[in-house]
């Protein structure tokens, strides 16, 4: 092997230089196949990868395998007993004597009557690859566990394999299991939950105490803590419905759209442009579809439409600002190469198809296509022409800035401007008549209320519609050819443009209208639809409960974790589509939930079985995103501004508006604020976010402990506390109160006032002690 | 404590040095949590709480325990530096079909004689450029790898090859694979340092970030040129609090920490929290004392030189004698962000002067660790992204060259005064024992105990590694 491999990197180089993913492949395939005596090594199965199967599929594979349109000679050379078996001439591959095999005679051209590949003959390394592979014994992995994916496109049994997997699968609405504990019941969730705690012999947790379930949905629907009267007026609140009201109301608070949207712009991998060397222009508009998507949540806005406009939403005319949702792409890296290298070139470009098809397909859809961009998806049933049947539909689409307002927009401010000019060439006019007239002729009467209209409209005048947004627009019209290996100069059959064909079972309609973004968009809800509801409830309950049903977001694949409660993400399924795809509606039906109002005590028999808790016998507590501390902080010292929309600002230490409204730039590393929001483990706006990690490290404590924004939140809260409270006990229930909605225990007091007691330098105590309230543990975590 | 002794002090003293941080360290491990979801087994709030960067074991027992790399962005012509070609002269002004290669950029004209002297040194008679008469000193502890190829010929993506082993800026660095595979050795500085004097290498972030990597094993950045021991990392330390009053500060908050834990019963989080404050307290004073550089002795520093990438030499000594894994140092003068690039218009005048810039620096820290006894144990990787080719670009530069290069390591397990691999009869392509980046990352993971095909990491639904489906480890060039 040694031999080989190592001159021959510069023919591998230019044949097989694609980045690719079959890693896991190749150790899944070594971990499950069944000990042989002859059983290949891990670095015969590579240089198999590597050099042998790219050039078999390359120059064979459209005349001898089982996705040939026409096959010849009866010779399958895509599987190891096709080559054993051989074809009409008899068995090509004798393994252990290159000299013996058909396949070498043929690639040689030692014989006029076989020479393959008949247009040209392989160069010499290749064929000294093919012969070094037959003498090794031309190991060949074990293919079972991707049987279904290596199958010919046209030969599975793409019905079988929708109705196989859990993800696939139409959506059913299964009956909810009778459960014992009635009284834990609140709606149909409850059952399906308790059904599995039962069935394992846990003990559900009760209801979380009212302070922990005040702040609790606050923070979760608004980013924001309850105020202490808040608190007062829920404690005292002693109607059954108590909490239903909370949740209505805040539900119609634009916070709430604030919130839900940052979790969406995780998904959509949101930054304000200034990425690396080669994406690295600023999208000075991107706010503007951020905007959009905090609109979408508060207006509730359904969310098969809310998709569609983000893939269409310029076809979509019938919403003058559904042009909007594009940005969805249109924010995404715009790769250029700085040499104009034409290897370099093709690269960038496949490199941003790769953004567009990644964020798309996971982010929609949970599936991993951009996996097929090489090669047929080693895991799951998605044929490398799949990707390219997608990818067409984002090759004819171009990235472009477009004047923000619709034509209603600019309507409505042009009649209003006009309406207000209409108006003063009366006004003058009459006022010219009233210095002509002699001087004791009474005023028109007309002109106060003329006068009075004019400063009504001039009041009311809609904002001048300008600046620009980054949308898709269609430029052209063309499918795309599958890229073989992934390298665009490289041309394979056409891929018409269509959805995918685990979905459609091949029979989908081919998309003709322009790009075909429209008929994609459609077909997310079309065929894609169990896919498509799945994946956004188990976003929802994601962000209801620190961890998805499906653990794996954004990958219902078969490398994803399978759902820990399957009837019941398909029981959600089926009532989001039901209820028109209202996400409040979900909302609703999530929070007043038994299962959601839980309490997040420890319980150490039920710790025991599942201490991941899996089952949620209890509600894990978590700890804030950083967007959620930094604003809940700026709340409680009193200092938020709570302004909705507008420009991002990168002086988030100085400025007091919502983290929301923080640039972000791709790759982190151009504002101390991106510096900040990624030690608290906000994720990288490179590709799209699943979920977010929770990382506790030093530094994190170095910025609660030293940084200036710290200790200006601990001067201005102290001197909050000063003004407000008269003595240093009162001080020190009232931070309670702010900080954990709670009443300090006695213990509290008496470390908190001997704290205060001790004399200090420079930093007056209590602004050292508020710090400390600040830092802690409690005021970041969610319970 | 005297940090700035002897440099032939013996061995202990580095031991005690790392002992300062593996004194609390030990107690530290525990001092930092990643997101139990990352770890295959997790338990939300049950398992131990295990640092990310707490040392772990290699695959098997490695020749190295840290790297620095230092990386000279830009692309360091190969013909005017290590790789001397004599049959350049012959041709000098053709274009031999040998060298008549299509997609190069911008080189349609003939073959260039490099502008500077060779000579030959040390014991195995290396030819060395004289603009590199300290490192040729050297020659007989390094190791040569002439036959360096690379994916494409722009600085973009090469940078990112050489960093982190992909085109694109979207998977973690080398750095943080090493400390992801190996931890660190203390637990009181960043395991991963990146450094340069003035301007980031191009790419900034990405080239020591960590991508999907968590977030701990990203390297922490210093700018040599505007450094202050005292500021190198951001909030390190509290102007307006006395020592005292913060260390009773600190005290309080994990005292009322605790309380909280006492009434959960049991959360890792929190209990690591509790570990990672105590951690950023001693932070405070182990930082800024490592880049301190006054406190070496006045011979140690005249080694060195004064130059700033001399500087940075120095202060990677420092860090990896206290244990910090990987050592990231890129060259830059002028602030520009591809320091080697001034060769498109005259080799001559921007060659030597990168070279003069970092030259003594080099050599004086190879020196340095093999007196300290920390050669053995420490792989230094020397060279750019790609080289430049020998035909010229205008009247006296060079352009890219992807198709061949040279670099150069020292210590760490690699065979001294040893050459590797060549490039064709005028050093454009590399054409005997061809190494791509790929198998240089392949063979410094290796170096380290680890097997690069074992590395990996599953995200987004697949299992990455720092050298994708490639990569072969160069076990000719190992001692």
């Amino acid at each position: 092997m040694k031999s080989l491999n190592e001159n021959d990197r510069a023919t591998m180089n230019s044949l097989c230089r694609i980045s690719c993913c079959c890693l896991s492949f190749i150790a899944v395939l070594a971990a499950l196949s069944p000990l042989r005596a002859e059983e290949p090594t891990a670095e015969q199965l590579t240089f198999f990868e590597q050099k042998i199967r790219p050039v078999l599929a390359e120059h064979c594979y459209k005349c001898h395998s089982t996705r040939s349109k026409k096959l010849k000679a009866e010779l399958y050379l895509d599987s190891r007993e096709g080559l054993l078996k051989g074809g009409e001439t008899g068995p090509v591959v004798v393994p252990g004597k290159p000299e013996a095999s058909l396949l070498v005679r043929a690639v040689v051209y030692l014989d006029n009557e076989l020479e393959m590949p008949p247009n040209k003959k392989l160069p010499d390394k290749v064929i000294a690859d093919l012969q070094e592979w037959i003498r090794i014994g031309a190991p060949w992995p074990e293919e079972k566990p991707t049987q279904n994916a290596e199958q010919a496109v046209e030969g599975r049994d793409w019905k079988k394999l929708r109705l196989e997997s859990w993800a696939f699968r139409p959506v059913n609405k299964p009956t909810p299991p009778e459960t014992k504990h009635q009284e834990l019941v609140h709606n149909p969730i409850d059952q399906f939950v308790l059904g599995k705690i039962e069935k394992r012999g846990l003990e559900p947790l009760g209801k979380a105490g009212k302070r922990v379930l005040l702040r609790r949905i606050h923070l979760d629907l608004t980013g924001l803590p309850p105020t202490p009267a808040e608190m007062k007026t829920f404690l005292g609140d002693q109607r059954k419905d108590a909490l239903d009201h909370v949740i209505d109301s805040l539900l119609k608070s634009s916070h709430y759209g604030e919130r839900w949207a940052r979790h969406w712009l995780d998904t959509a991998r949101y930054s304000d442009g200034l990425g690396g060397f080669g994406d690295n222009g600023p999208l000075p508009g991107a706010w503007r579809y951020r905007d959009w998507v905090v609109d979408c949540f508060n207006r509730d806005l359904p969310y098969d439409q809310f998709v569609k406009q983000q893939i269409a939403g310029d076809l979509y005319t019938e919403d003058p600002l559904a042009f909007y949702g594009t940005g969805f792409f249109a924010i995404g890296p715009n790769y250029k190469s700085d040499g104009g290298d034409p290897e370099a070139k093709a690269q960038a470009e496949a490199e941003t198809l790769a953004d567009r098809i990644d964020t798309f397909s996971r982010a929609f859809l949970g599936l991993t296509v951009q996996c097929a961009r090489c090669h047929d998806h080693k895991f799951d049933p998605i044929p490398q022409k799949d990707y390219y049947s997608i990818a067409g539909v984002f090759r004819n689409s171009r990235t472009h800035k477009r004047s923000a307002a619709s034509a209603e927009m600019t309507k409505k401010y042009n009649d209003h401007q006009k309406a207000i000019k209409e108006l003063e060439k009366q006004i003058k006019s009459l006022n010219e008549e009233k210095k002509k007239a002699p001087e004791n002729t009474a005023d028109n009467p007309d002109l106060p209320k003329l006068q009075q209209e004019l400063n009504k409209l001039k009041k009311t005048m809609p904002p001048k519609p300008g600046g620009e947004v980054h949308v898709l627009a269609d430029s052209g019209n063309k499918d795309m050819h599958v890229a073989i290996r992934g390298d665009l100069r490289k041309k394979g059959e056409v891929a018409p443009r269509q959805f995918l064909t685990i979905m459609t079972g091949g029979n989908g309609p081919v998309f003709k209208q322009g790009s075909g973004r429209k008929e994609l968009a459609e077909a997310v809800f079309e065929a894609g639809k169990p896919l498509a509801a799945r994946v956004m409830i188990n976003r929802i309950w994601q962000y209801h409960f620190g961890h998805g049903l499906v653990r794996t977001p954004s990958n219902f694949g078969s490398l994803g974790e399978k759902p820990s409660h399957p009837q019941l993400l398909d029981w959600l399924s089926a009532a989001f589509e039901e209820s028109g795809w209202s996400i409040k509606k979900m909302h609703r039906l999530i929070l007043s939930s038994a299962t959601y109002q839980r309490s997040s005590r420890f319980h150490q028999a039920n710790f025991d079985k599942d201490g991941d808790n899996r089952l949620l016998w209890r509600m894990s507590p978590r700890r804030m995103e950083i967007e959620v501390w930094r604003d809940s902080l700026l709340a409680v010292t009193g200092e938020l501004d709570r302004k909705i929309g507008g420009q991002p600002t990168d002086k988030i230490f100085d400025v007091k508006r919502r983290t929301l409204y923080t640039t972000i730039s791709r790759n982190g590393d151009r504002f101390a604020s991106d510096e900040f929001l990624r030690l608290f483990d906000f994720p990288s706006p490179a590709s799209t976010a699943p979920k977010r990690a929770t990382s506790t490290v030093p530094q994190q404590y170095l910025f609660m402990l030293n940084s200036p924004f710290m200790i200006a939140r601990a001067r201005v809260f102290s001197e909050r506390l000063q003004k407000e409270e008269k003595d240093d006990p009162a001080r020190i229930t009232q931070a309670y109160a702010l900080l954990y909605g709670r009443q300090p225990t006695e213990e509290e007091t008496r470390i908190g006032l001997a704290f205060l007691a001790e004399k200090a330098e420079k930093i007056p105590r209590l602004q050292q002690y508020t710090q400390v309230l600040l830092s802690s543990h409690e005021f970041i975590q969610v319970r | 404590m005297n940090l700035g002794g002897d440099p032939r002090a013996p061995l202990s003293r580095r031991e005690s040095l790392r002992r300062i941080g593996a004194g609390f360290g030990s107690l530290g491990l525990a001092g930092v949590l990643a997101d139990p979801a990352l770890f295959a087994s997790g338990k939300e709030h049950g398992q131990q709480a295990v640092s990310p960067l707490a040392p772990k074991a290699p695959h098997f027992a490695p020749k190295a325990k840290h790297v620095i790399q230092l990386f000279m962005p830009g692309g360091p012509s190969q013909v005017d530096t290590f790789d001397h070609k004599p049959d350049i002269a012959k041709h000098a002004g053709k274009r031999p079909s040998l060298v008549n290669r299509k997609s190069l950029r911008n080189t349609k004209n003939g073959l260039m004689v490099s502008p500077f002297g060779f000579k030959r040194y040390g014991e195995c008679g290396k030819m060395v450029s004289d603009i590199f008469p300290n490192v040729g000193e050297l020659v007989d502890d390094l190791c040569f790898i002439h036959s360096c190829h690379t994916d494409i010929p722009e600085h973009a993506g090469a940078i990112l090859m050489m960093t982190l082993g992909a085109l694109q800026a979207n998977r973690p660095s080398m750095g943080s694979w090493l400390t992801y595979g190996l931890g660190t050795e203390n637990q009181d500085l960043p395991g991963f340092v990146a450094m340069s004097p003035r301007a980031q290498p191009r790419g900034k972030l990405a080239n020591w970030g960590s991508s999907f990597l968590p977030g701990a094993h990203a390297g922490t950045y210093v700018n040599i040129a505007s450094m202050k021991p005292d500021t190198v990392m951001r909030n390190l330390s509290n102007p307006h609090l006395p020592r005292l009053e913060q260390r009773n500060q600190a005290d309080l908050l994990s005292r009322l920490n605790k309380l909280h834990l006492d009434r959960l019963e049991k959360d890792s989080h929190l209990e690591a929290g509790i570990e990672a404050m105590e951690l950023a307290f001693r932070m405070q004073f182990a930082v800024p004392d490592v880049f301190d550089v006054s406190r070496e002795t006045k011979e140690t520093r005249a080694l060195y030189g004064d130059s700033e990438y001399a500087k940075g030499c120095l202060i990677a000594r420092r860090l990896i004698e206290r244990g910090v894994r990987c050592v990231q140092l890129s060259h830059s003068i002028d602030g520009y962000d591809i320091a080697w690039d001034t060769g498109h218009g005259d080799i001559k005048g921007g060659h030597a002067r990168l070279a003069k810039a970092c030259d003594q620096g080099i050599a004086a820290l190879i020196k340095d660790l093999k007196w300290r006894g920390l050669l053995d144990e420490t792989l230094v990787v020397w060279g750019g992204e790609f080289g430049r080719a020998p035909t010229s670009e205008g009247k006296k530069g060079r352009d890219h060259d992807h198709y061949g290069f040279t670099m150069f390591m020292a210590g760490g397990g690699v065979k001294p005064g040893f050459s590797y691999g060549a490039t064709d009869n005028f050093g454009l392509t590399a054409v005997e024992n061809r190494v791509h980046v790929h198998d240089l990352h392949a063979t410094i993971l290796h170096l380290m105990g680890l097997d690069h095909k074992k590395l990996t990491y599953r995200y987004s639904g697949r299992d990455y590694r720092l050298t994708d489906v490639h990569g072969k480890v160069i076990h000719d060039i190992i001692a």
